[in-house]
């Protein structure tokens, strides 16, 4: 089937099929590899992307679902400067493998996106589908709350 | 794993394409809203429909309102709809407090109530509050409309009573003035499946509606218990005699992810501190909605 | 090469530490955070890439009476089947009893049996469907305690004509196929002797470590007859070892595998040594000229990579009244699972350091490694000793308690120190126990009381001391390449593993250090075994010791060449000579500074226009040369198998609630002795990441099995791994830093150490909170409400 698929901004005319899944198309069709293969059913996060703004698991989209919608990725977050989300991650020590951090990112971004000055608890909702084991979240949790005070020091 | 069989895919733009495309096919049908349950059983080859109608470009069934005390739940209101909904946080708060315990946002993002219903697994949490809601369900099939009660949805095991060329339209609940909790039993903190639920609504009557998840085939109204202590506040006798009937309303199972009897066990102290908070949260106090009571 | 020390020689020659000791962010932070990095799967190999799908058995222990492939070689864009048939080798990292494909009989449930090659990844996994295998099902052997009782049916009846290290000792005829003993003074007479003798046993189940990347390889046999095998690992060079000597019969030689290792998603033992790789290597090998990827499922990812041993303990300890522990008796029955070419050594390990982190003078441990039809065991984060840790700690809290002796007081009283006698003969290396302990202690609050104002709530606490030494072969080495570019900055060659843990950041800044540089100015990468030199494995928490030591030999190597330089051209002494901001410099002559971008790659012109010096390009390499394995079978007597311990402690502070048994961790302190931190940040995050791990041990994860041998959570959805909601409220990490007289820097590594001791903390905890002592792992919400239920409290 052919479908029209925006991705970080840019429109793509895909051929796929039916039983395609979003992550695969993105990662071998578009050539964008930061979602990432984890579980293939929707427990781990690591296939995050944003759909039309809000997170989804690209591991249980179709990708004829996606006609006319707009995917965003890792790669459109950070494209031209990394976020300060992305900034505090690397000065917080937020990731270590960094297999979880492009997931992790997007849902950290999706939250401050709707609530730019959350608490831990709200950092924890956000972040509860992507699993990190790795780092033990605190530092994670740690970035996203400074973000949060950052914007709160900005706009009063 | 990639999805092992092909089949083909429609995108109706209205309910009669729908049914039309449900009814004309020759094989097996599946209906795709979020997709987070079908595309799941895709990949485990657990499901192999011939055909997938993705409703999502339906118009009209994303309402979620309330009219006359009647909230209307369409079938593509996702479980982030149901938070981020002040109508809901203020007519079914228990819809919000089950949504936040649904798995996490980037599947609530996608999964509905509705298709919750629809997979009909004994640990969907819809199930509880939509029996404590009195729900109806609302389906359009090739004869026209109908609708079923809750009670009467669950059929079994993973069974509902919808027909398989039927979509499910919406939801619909006349809501009282009350209190409630949706209490669920998890295995840690970050998100599970429920080894057994309950969700009780209270009016200013006292008058209870308990039901239970995850420990029976299907989610179950508690009406022994309720009709037992109708019309009396929760007070430590109260309490006591309808936890001493909670084993005889479930009928929970040992499995990989909890024993019966402790699940059992965890059905009485969830009525317990369930009772307790929802009267308090009909008088206007007790923990605010979404706070874990366990 | 240089024979002062350099921790003491740098120190002196540039007065404070630049590079080593601070917080240095990571060199791969952006490409992580920015989508940049690449993981195998990540990687593109064009339209001439085939996919693979393996026929797994469905059976515990069978005999394969025949298999057909035909109707999976006639599916749509199906390229090749493979069996046992095409590759009748075995293989394994210190005990030859693992194949590549099953051969005549399958002795787990998932293991591979034939393997599927097509163009999609879809057509592979429609045809391995159609694969038929006919078995003869034979009795399977799923408990160790019955697999070691007299005439359990053999697993393995080849046993006796196995290869193996000369370390272990085989019982040929059983299912016993590594038995460590030690033998140290006399137990029997030390119990009759003691004042308190308590005996008990503790289980731990299986667990799977869970990286969030799943194993991935990628082989390519090209035309010329290359093999290059792209991998998830935490192991290249062993990795290329094992590739090579299993597939030796194709012809190959060690110059013609290749594996090249990009960024791993995580590690924790999972990617050490060789398990699904070996399967891809070989396809590709039947497929000439075409790239094969092997990419396993989640599912796979749980049985078919290797999963942490279960272990049955019976731990026997003596003490006299003032606390003096005389004696431990420790058996520990492993659950080896179906192959040990790994976990053997695993078992070893436990065996030798079972007493744990005490001076103790009688010493009787029996470590067995028993096969049993279940899994592979292999390395997991703590190797052996997170799981004889619960046990042992769980143990000394009752024995202390029974003598009516303060836990902390009773562990520090017969902490281990330096120079005290370790089970095997050697002697103890400094360590700062004690500190750890005090720190850890005073971190949660030791010896007060707390109570909760909610009646359904009780508050305890728990302390557990750890340790662990690098479990490896004797010989064990690293080596490292360094080479100055035109401006100044350095690559540096290594083929540790960057597995999250900040690996080549460390490294970075140790050669940083030596060379006067900042850290921004040095470059080190993933490896590749063709052009990185050799690096044993990334595992046992050695490479920021081992692979150090060869980074910081090589830029030593390096700094001598610059000085040797500048000594031709300007005549200095070099030992007057420095390193410092990009500069050399001399502390006889203040003026005197030569910019290192000026001659590091075309050397300094003389008076007579001539030109000295050119590439600076120096190597550096480290391998124990103290350490032996030759210790007597029988008593485990007269080697030094372990370089050294790293020890620490943990403590906790948690809420039960006693209705529901769940546990609430409050606060968890853990002090652990990195020796020197070169790195404090990531030292912090190996603390935080170890104790959730450990802590989801103790409270949740576990792997079960039904009575046919089939693992019944093999995905996220059963097998709960933390999410960011299952964290204590606080963590404390707290670094020791008692020097190693022989690490780079004094660094010894932390990265295991971390995951240790929290179970045994938790369950002390629990004991300290409700007065009911749980003796096997995990301590799930429902197993504390069930203790509540039936304590009489
Ligand atoms: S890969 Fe999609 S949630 Fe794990
Ligand atoms: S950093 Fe490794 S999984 Fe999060």
């Amino acid at each position: 089937m052919q479908v029209t698929i925006t991705v970080n901004g840019e429109s793509w005319d895909l051929d796929v099929a039916p039983a395609d899944v979003l992550l695969d198309v993105l990662r071998e069709q578009i050539g964008v590899k930061s979602p990432k293969i984890g579980c293939e059913r929707g427990d781990c996060g690591s296939c995050t992307v944003l759909l039309d703004r809000r997170t989804v698991r690209s591991c249980l989209v179709l990708a004829v679902e996606v006609e006319g919608h707009e995917v965003t990725t890792v790669e459109g977050i950070g494209a031209d400067r990394l976020s300060d989300l992305q900034e505090l991650f690397i000065t917080l020590n937020s990731f270590q493998c960094g297999f979880c951090a492009p997931g992790i990112v997007l849902s950290a971004t999706e939250l401050l996106d709707e609530n730019p000055n959350p608490d831990r608890h709200d950092v924890q909702e956000a972040l509860s589908g992507n699993l990190c084991r790795c780092t033990g979240y605190e530092p994670i949790i740690d970035a996203v709350l400074a973000v949060g005070q950052r914007s709160g020091e900005v706009t009063p | 794993m990639v999805i092992p069989h092909d089949f083909e895919y429609v995108r109706p733009n209205t309910l009669e394409e729908a049914t039309r495309a449900l009814a004309d096919c020759s094989g097996s049908a599946q209906v795709l809203a979020g997709g987070t349950d079908l595309v799941a059983w895709l990949r485990d080859d657990a499901v192999h429909p011939d055909l997938v109608v993705d409703i999502k470009a339906i118009d009209g069934l994303r309402d979620l309102a309330v009219a006359d005390r009647t909230m209307t739940v369409g079938s593509l209101v996702t479980f982030t709809d149901l938070m981020e909904s002040s109508v809901v946080a203020e007519h079914a708060p228990l819809l919000s407090e089950a949504a936040e315990t649904v798995a996490s946002p980037g599947i609530r993002n996608r999964a509905t109530v509705v298709g919750n219903i629809c997979s009909a697994v004994p640990s969907c949490d819809a199930g509880p509050v939509l029996l404590a809601y009195d729900a109806h369900v609302h389906l359009v099939g090739p004869e026209g409309f109908r609708s079923v009660p809750i009670e009467a949805w669950f059929v079994g095991l993973r069974q509902t009573a919808r027909r398989e060329d039927e979509i499910v339209t919406h939801l619909t609940m006349e809501l009282p003035t009350h209190g409630g909790c949706y209490v669920k039993l998890m295995r840690y903190g970050g998100e599970d499946l429920a080894q057994a639920a309950v969700a009780i609504v209270v009016d200013d009557a006292h008058d209870y509606r308990i039901a239970f998840g995850a420990v029976a085939p299907t989610p179950v109204r508690a009406h022994a218990v309720e009709d037992a202590i109708r019309g009396r506040a929760p007070t430590e006798d109260v309490i006591a005699e309808a936890v001493a009937m909670v084993r005889s309303e479930i009928s929970p199972i040992n499995d990989l992810r909890a024993t019966a009897e402790y699940r059992a066990h965890m059905c009485e102290v969830m009525l317990a501190r369930g009772l307790v908070a929802a009267d308090q949260r009909r008088n206007g106090d007790g923990p605010e909605y979404r706070t874990r009571l366990i | 090469m240089t024979t002062t020390h350099p921790f003491e020689a740098e120190a002196e020659r540039n007065g404070e530490l630049n590079a080593v000791g601070t917080s240095a962010v990571r060199i791969d932070g952006i490409d992580k955070i920015s989508g940049a990095a690449q993981f195998v799967d990540d990687l593109d190999f064009g339209p001439g890439l085939l996919h693979g799908a393996v026929v797994e058995s469905p059976h515990a222990y069978a005999r394969i009476v025949s298999i057909d492939t035909s109707k999976a070689e006639d599916a749509p864009g199906v390229v090749k089947v493979v069996t046992g048939q095409d590759f009748p080798y075995n293989f394994g990292m210190y005990m030859g009893d693992r194949y590549i494909f099953a051969q005549g009989h399958v002795r787990f449930v998932g293991e591979q049996v034939a393997g599927v090659i097509a163009r999609t990844h879809r057509q592979a996994v429609q045809a391995a469907k159609l694969v038929e295998v006919e078995y003869e099902v034979l009795e399977a052997l799923l408990d160790p305690k019955e697999a070691v009782a007299d005439g359990a049916p053999l697993i393995h009846p080849d046993l006796g004509e196995y290869s193996h290290v000369p370390w272990f000792f085989p019982k040929a005829g059983t299912n016993i196929a590594h038995w460590r003993k030690i033998r140290k003074g006399d137990t029997e007479r030390a119990f009759a002797e003691a004042d308190y003798v308590l005996a008990d046993t503790y289980r731990v189940p299986r667990y799977a470590h869970c990286a969030i990347e799943p194993h991935v390889t990628v082989g390519k046999l090209d035309h010329a007859g290359r093999l290059t095998v792209w991998t998830a690992s935490q192991s290249p060079h062993t990795q290329r070892h094992l590739f090579a000597e299993a597939l030796a019969p194709l012809g190959f030689s060690h110059k013609d595998v290749r594996v090249i290792t990009p960024y791993v998603g995580g590690g924790f033992g999972g990617k050490a040594g060789v398990t699904m790789e070996v399967i891809g290597a070989a396809m590709a090998t039947a497929v000439k000229g075409h790239p094969v990827k092997l990419r396993f499922t989640r599912e796979q990812e749980f049985y078919n990579t290797y999963q942490r041993q279960g272990v049955v303990a019976e731990l026997k300890v003596g003490v006299m009244n003032d606390g003096t522990i005389t004696a431990v008796e420790h058996t520990l029955y492993w659950d080896a699972g179906a192959y040990v070419e790994y976990g053997a050594n695993v078992v070893n390990a436990a065996g030798l350091s079972a007493t744990g982190p005490y001076r103790v003078p009688n010493i009787r441990n029996d470590s067995l490694c028993v096969y049993t039809n279940l899994p592979p065991g292999g390395p997991y984060r703590g190797f052996g000793y997170s799981e004889f840790h619960f046990g042992l700690e769980s143990h000394l809290d009752r024995v202390a308690a029974a003598i009516g002796m303060d836990p902390v007081d009773f562990r520090r009283k017969n902490a281990i120190v330096e120079g005290d006698e370790l089970s095997y003969g050697a002697h103890m290396n400094p360590s700062g126990l004690l500190p750890a302990i005090d720190e850890t202690a005073s971190a949660i609050d030791w010896g007060v009381e707390e109570q909760s104002d909610d009646p359904n709530t009780v508050i305890g606490k728990g302390i557990a001391l750890f340790w662990k030494a690098p479990a490896m072969p004797p010989n064990a080495s690293s080596a490292s390449f360094l080479k100055f570019n035109e401006d100044g900055s350095v690559n540096v060659s290594v083929s540790g593993m960057e597995l999250g843990q900040g690996y080549l950041t460390v490294m970075a800044q140790i050669a940083a250090e030596v060379l006067g540089l900042p850290v921004e100015k040095v470059r080190v990468e993933t490896p590749d075994t063709d052009r990185n030199p050799y690096e044993w494995q990334t595992v046992a928490s050695h490479v920021t010791w081992s692979s150090g030591l060869a980074v910081e030999r090589a830029a030593v190597e390096a700094r001598e060449k610059i000085f040797d330089v500048i000594h031709q051209v300007y005549g200095y002494e070099d030992d007057t000579l420095y390193l410092a901001d990009e500069q050399v410099k001399c502390t006889t002559d203040p003026d005197f500074a030569k910019p290192l971008r000026d001659f590091v790659i075309d050397g300094i012109q003389t008076e007579d226009g001539t030109w000295r010096g050119g590439p600076i390009v120096a190597s550096g390499k480290f391998m124990p040369e103290f350490t032996n394995a030759n210790s007597d079978p029988e008593t485990g007597q007269g080697g030094h198998p372990n370089v050294h311990y790293t020890v620490g402690a943990c403590g906790m502070v948690i809420e039960i609630d006693t209705h529901t048994g769940r546990i609430f961790v409050r606060k968890a302190a853990l002090a652990v002795d990195a020796g020197k931190a070169i790195n404090p940040d990531l030292v912090r995050g190996q603390i935080t990441g170890g104790l959730v791990q450990g802590l989801a041990t103790v409270l949740y994860e576990d792997m079960r099995f039904d009575e046919d041998g089939r693992l019944l959570n093999p995905n996220f959805t059963d097998y709960k791994i933390p999410t960011a909601f299952d964290i204590p409220d606080e963590m404390i990490p707290i670094i020791i830093e008692v020097p190693q007289p022989d690490g780079p820097f004094g660094a010894r590594g932390v990265g295991e150490h971390t995951m240790i001791g929290a179970a045994p903390a938790i369950a002390n905890a629990v004991f300290d909170a409700l007065g009911v002592r749980i003796t096997s792992m995990p301590i799930t919400q429902e197993k504390v409400a069930q203790a509540v239920s039936a304590s009489p409290t």
